[in-house]
């Protein structure tokens, strides 16, 4: 499903004069099915304003531009928001703070139950299983505990399984990495390199490290004062010297290399993926990159 | 959830806002008596209470629609009182079907007295910050300490409960939206039906709020508090001539309705009189 937002304004309060705020001033955007979307930004700029209205958590004030995703159009009076959210996964920071049944089946299955009540109990067990297997954990010695009772990185796990479980077409991501030890963190985005291949045809992924979206993302857009300010391909943005100092962001390694390199007299043409870079390099050096 | 309006602080410089917070809590206190003061149907009385939540509000700079947004969050409230007033007077005589004049009065009683102390209440708390009214009240307390109340923890649960309002309506707000993305259903079905929907958005919260109080709990130990011996304020509160005229703007409210109360009495059986 492709989104298109059109001018799209959001104000917190509006009825209260004096305590309103607007979140955001239009924003335009469009993305196509099978990105990796990044939107980064300060804190404050809309960004979490933004991704709330794309599964409709909160609706597009009157007047104040449009949202369609694939069939949905969300200004629309009528329009099926279980149905959209059953699509559209949303993964907020901490994840594991909306852990609440008594046991890890329980809380994994909760999604399934609410957007297929049809399915049976076997076809629910089932699909439970999967979505714990993809996240590194056996449901066979886990399903029965109390999620309350997991180490933090098991908890973040079954509240990934809670989310995957419906199996959206779009995945949202606030902050995933937040609060992962290295290792964890590293597992995290691999599973979403997996299910990107599988079922989730595109990720949005909103985060303040650079890293992150100069390796994963196909394009990302940069959110401040509630506008984007740019949209594009990680290396167009981080290469215009004139937005980072606006908006304020840091860069990632390999393009603070690049530009340390050309300081250097060394100019390199790459992608600012790691191996990217390393292609850049090699053949910058006149070697033949692997 | 944001649109919660009693017992929120409007930020402004005022007249009131700057008064000692112990000083308008004991107006408040004097201004619930002055209501509750106003003999049946002696509307002139409300109408006086009214005239005084007016003149504050105004010299208070509270926009009047927030002020009266409170009513809105007891509107249940006061229609179940008047209702049960309005059926289930037998006095007086009846007017049309069940319902008495002595019944209409009432209703009419109810509902002004219920409004009036909630105008009252609410303006309190939209001038004085949560801070200030904890500490107005400790200050309000502090003779209690004679026998041993242990005035300053009561004051500092009370401040700690008022700062987490808005930090677990924030939290209220974030595990519900995420339990709707997972198509948690909020709207629909019955009230038991609902009920049962709100388990999702209890169990995180109330362990989110064990979570809290345990980070609260190091983080003040982390900071050497030892309770209340040897603890000085930051800010001292001090009464001023804002405080005085408060005072007596309220006390000329009681006297008012007390002298109402008596030339209202002789006017009404008057007007009772004319009409048999």
């Amino acid at each position: 499903m492709e989104i298109t937002v059109k001018d799209l304004k959001f104000t917190y309060s509006a009825k209260t004069k004096s305590l309103a705020f607007r979140a955001l001033k239009g924003v335009s955007v469009n993305i196509g099915e099978g990105e990796i979307f990044g939107i980064i930004g300060k804190t404050g700029s809309g960004k979490s304003t933004f991704i709330q209205h794309l599964n409709g958590l909160i609706k597009v004030q009157k007047d104040a531009g449009s949202i369609v995703i694939g069939e949905y159009d969300l200004t629309d009076k009528k329009c099926d928001y279980r149905s959209l959210r059953a699509k559209i996964g949303m993964m907020f920071q901490y994840p594991e703070h909306q852990l609440f049944a008594e046991t890890v089946e329980g809380d994994v299955a909760f999604a399934l139950k609410n957007f297929a009540p049809e399915l049976s109990d076997g076809e629910i067990e089932s699909r439970v299983k999967d979505a714990l297997a993809l996240t590194g954990l056996n449901y066979d010695l886990i399903k029965n505990s109390s999620p309350f009772d997991l180490s933090g990185g098991q908890k973040r796990r079954v509240a990934i399984a809670g989310v995957i479980v419906a199996k959206p077409e779009i995945l949202i991501l606030d902050e995933p990495a937040a609060g992962l030890d290295p290792k964890g963190k590293r597992e995290f985005l691999e599973l979403l390199l997996r299910l990107h291949k599988d079922f989730v045809k595109t990720i949005i992924i909103v985060s303040h490290d650079m890293n992150l979206v100069a390796e994963y993302c196909t394009n990302a857009a940069v959110f401040a004062d509630g506008k984007i300010l740019s949209c594009g391909t990680p290396k167009e943005i981080f290469s215009d010297k004139s937005l980072i100092e606006e908006s304020g962001l840091n860069v990632p390694l390999t393009a603070f290399l690049v530009e340390k390199l050309k300081e250097k007299g060394v100019l390199i043409d790459c992608d600012l993926t790691v191996d990217g870079f390393i292609d850049g390099v090699c053949r910058a050096l006149n070697l033949k990159g692997e | 959830m944001r649109d919660v309006s009693f017992g929120s602080y409007f930020p402004a410089k005022s007249f009131v806002h700057s008064m000692d917070a112990r000083a308008k809590i004991l107006i408040a206190i004097a201004y619930m008596v002055a209501v509750f003061l106003v003999s049946a149907f002696h509307f002139l009385g409300f109408a006086a209470c009214l005239l005084f939540v007016i003149i504050s509000t105004i010299t208070a700079k509270v926009p009047f629609g927030l002020v009266l947004k409170s009513v809105k969050t007891i509107i249940f409230f006061v229609v179940f009182s008047a209702v049960l007033q309005l059926f289930f007077n037998r006095k007086g005589t009846v007017l049309f079907w069940i319902i008495t004049d002595v019944g209409l009065l009432n209703a009419g009683f109810i509902i002004a007295r219920i409004v009036l102390i909630v105008l009252g209440a609410s303006l309190l708390t939209l001038t004085t910050s949560p801070v200030e009214l904890a500490d107005g009240i400790e200050g309000l307390l502090l003779p209690l300490k004679w026998i041993k109340f242990p005035v300053h923890e009561f004051a500092l649960i009370m401040s700690i409960a008022l700062r987490f309002i808005p930090t677990l309506i924030g939290e209220t707000d974030r595990i519900i939206k995420a339990q709707k993305a997972r198509g948690a259903d909020f709207e629909s079905g019955n009230i038991f039906k609902r009920a049962k929907a709100l388990i999702p958005v209890l169990i995180p919260l109330l362990i989110s709020s064990f979570r809290r109080a345990d980070e609260l709990a190091d983080a003040m130990d982390s900071r050497c508090y030892a309770g209340s011996k040897n603890r000085t304020k930051y800010k001292k509160m001090r009464l001023t001539y804002r405080d005085l005229l408060g005072v007596l703007f309220v006390a000329g409210l009681i006297v008012g309705i007390v002298f109402l109360n008596k030339f209202y009495l002789l006017s009404g059986l008057s007007v009772i009189a004319g009409a048999l």
